[in-house]
């Protein structure tokens, strides 16, 4: 035994210590040919997730650097204690694809979609491979919070399960949206729409106490046509350079005062922006891997049709997402300066994708609900992506980024803020056992609960579609 | 060299979804012998004066647009189901257009 491990160790680590970008680099090119993925095309994708992971580092080090006096400035100053910087979506994904388990929950998560699609528990071939990091940061974080790797596992089987069954109940709702026949394959398993079940709690509300409230819906296209580049990535990385110089008191009567304003402005705008090129990167780094497994399942399923889950930009041509997210927007900032308990700085994840889609999968594009339901639940992603900051900092300086000492980083609207929770809860059952362990148990009940009363009205939904179809 | 025909492909973050259909559209148009650019973008972004600077805007299913556009929108979706006889159709029009844009 002991000979195997000191075997294994000699080969792994060297590797190991190589750091997670050449880790990545290998163990992304051998799964990928694993799916019978052409060499080149594997070795491309693993050299593509290196060079995203290590310019992720390098920006998010920038970005942090050049906050950090600015930032101690702004608490000394208001005494608000807004420690974490907000990343957004992109360096959260990027350095949770650095971990070799992300590819571990990936397979356990195609093994269960495989089964559920033999016993006729679904409908839903899920294509969306790179999207499998939500789940994955969800297992790490438990593990992180002291969950050994089955726990996490069991509970990324609960979560996938529901997320598969979820995007079966979704889908006449899509078709609904996008104007397209049941025949329409599209659905998605992404999982921002797991806050549905919540929504869905104050859409009844709306049904039964505020149904006027929806005569005030205003067009959205419009809406957004009039914002046009005000809302745009950069232009908000520099307000919030400007906000953070304000508030931290630079002294606005020397040149050095607007001099430096106008450094972490444009810094913050060029982060912003770069996060995105370097997602691109990194997203086509999976895409090989991503067309092998597809290829690899449809070859299993010959002869039967299903849907096809999808990451969940199919139904971004709906205006009403984008307006609620920039009305959001600036809801958002006020919140995360007033709101008790939260620690985040936003920036990078102002524009609320991570939460507006659910928002109009429930209301089916009422605007003023979104806009509404979205202030009530926003405070959730803030306290979540808190919770979570010690973690996606310490993932953060495994690959490489060379964040300055306190600073923390996370994302202000990552999508499956409760799933966070019942992560920490998991993890700090097993640890410290006691009153965690009830805390976890109530918690997982009444996430399973909610999920079935959702279940059903969706159901109830979808026979309505149902009947209408007959009808037409 | 055939003429340059642009088109432009809009997702979520113009990072995921638009990218798969960018590298889709370009690697099978180059395969019939056009010379074809595609830009992917944020859906946000996309307003009436950037669509002018395009030839044909590759959309992901119903997208509500603010205005007219004056060049043809193709659905391209079905290039994200991975499903290569679900994405024959989607090049064949794409191909229609680039074919019409050459001969202008």
């Amino acid at each position: 035994m002991n000979a195997i491990i000191d075997f294994a160790n000699a080969i792994f680590k060297p590797l190991i210590d190589m750091g997670a970008p050449t880790i990545m680099l290998v163990v992304l090119t051998i799964i990928a040919l694993c799916f019978k993925v052409k060499f080149s095309k594997a070795l491309e994708g693993g050299m593509k997730l290196a060079i995203a992971l290590t310019a992720i580092g390098d920006i998010m080090n920038l970005l942090t650097t050049s906050f950090a006096p600015a930032m101690n400035q702004f608490v000394k100053n208001t005494g608000m204690h807004k420690d974490i910087m907000d990343m957004g979506w992109a360096p959260l994904a990027t350095i949770t694809w650095g971990s070799p388990y992300t590819l571990y929950f990936l397979l356990v998560l195609i093994i269960l979609n495989v089964l559920m699609l033999i016993f006729k528990r679904t409908n839903t071939l899920d294509v969306d491979i790179f999207d499998v990091w939500h789940s994955a940061f969800v297992g790490l974080f438990a593990v992180f919070c002291g969950a050994p790797l089955w726990l996490a596992t069991l509970l990324i089987l609960l979560i996938g399960y529901l997320k598969i069954v979820n995007s079966d109940l979704m889908k006449p709702t899509f078709d609904d949206l996008l104007d397209a026949p049941s025949s329409n394959p599209m659905t998605t398993t992404h999982m921002n729409y797991m806050m549905n079940p919540v929504i869905m709690v104050f859409n009844k509300f709306f049904d039964k106490f505020l149904p006027w409230l929806d005569k005030y819906d205003f067009d959205s296209a419009k809406l957004n046509e009039k914002i046009g580049f005000w809302g745009s990535r950069f232009a908000i990385g520099v307000y919030l350079g400007i906000f953070v110089s304000l508030l931290a008191g630079y002294n606005f009567t020397t040149e050095q005062g607007w001099k430096t304003m106008f450094t972490l402005s444009f810094t913050a705008g060029a982060c912003i922006e770069l996060f995105s090129v370097i997602g691109s990167w990194f997203i086509a780094s999976v895409e090989p891997l991503s067309q092998g497994i597809s290829n690899f399942a449809t070859s299993k399923f010959k002869g039967r049709t299903f849907n096809v889950g999808l990451d969940w930009p199919f139904i971004a041509g709906r205006a009403e997402i984008w307006a609620a997210a920039n009305v959001l927007a600036p809801i958002m900032m006020i919140e995360a300066m007033v709101i008790p308990g939260n620690r985040m700085m936003p920036l990078g994840g102002i524009i609320a994708m991570g939460v507006t889609p659910a928002l109009l999968v429930v209301t089916r594009g009422k605007i003023i609900r979104m806009i509404v339901i979205g202030t009530i639940e926003l405070p959730i992603f803030l306290w979540a992506g808190t919770l979570v900051a010690p973690f996606v900092t310490q993932v953060a300086h495994q690959v490489g980024a060379n964040i300055p000492a306190h600073a923390l980083v996370s994302d202000t609207t990552m999508e499956g803020p409760i799933e966070k929770f019942l992560g920490y809860l998991v993890g700090n059952a097993w640890k410290h056992q006691g009153m965690f362990i009830i805390y976890a148990i109530l918690a997982i009940a009444a996430y399973i609960l909610i999920f079935w009363w959702y279940s059903t009205e969706m159901k109830k939904r979808n026979a309505k579609y149902a009947a209408a179809a007959k009808e037409a | 060299m055939a003429k340059e025909v642009k088109l432009l492909a809009a997702c979520g973050a113009g990072v995921n979804s638009s990218h798969q259909i960018k590298d889709a559209v370009e690697e099978e148009m180059k395969k019939r012998g056009h010379n074809v650019h595609v830009d992917a973008v944020m859906i946000k972004d996309v307003n009436e004066d950037m669509l002018n600077h395009y030839d044909a805007y590759l959309t992901i299913a119903k997208t509500d647009l603010a205005f007219e556009p004056k060049i043809p929108l193709i659905e391209a979706g079905p290039i994200l189901y991975r499903i290569p006889a679900m994405a024959q159709p989607v090049y064949d029009k794409v191909e229609e257009v680039v074919k019409k844009v050459e001969t202008e």
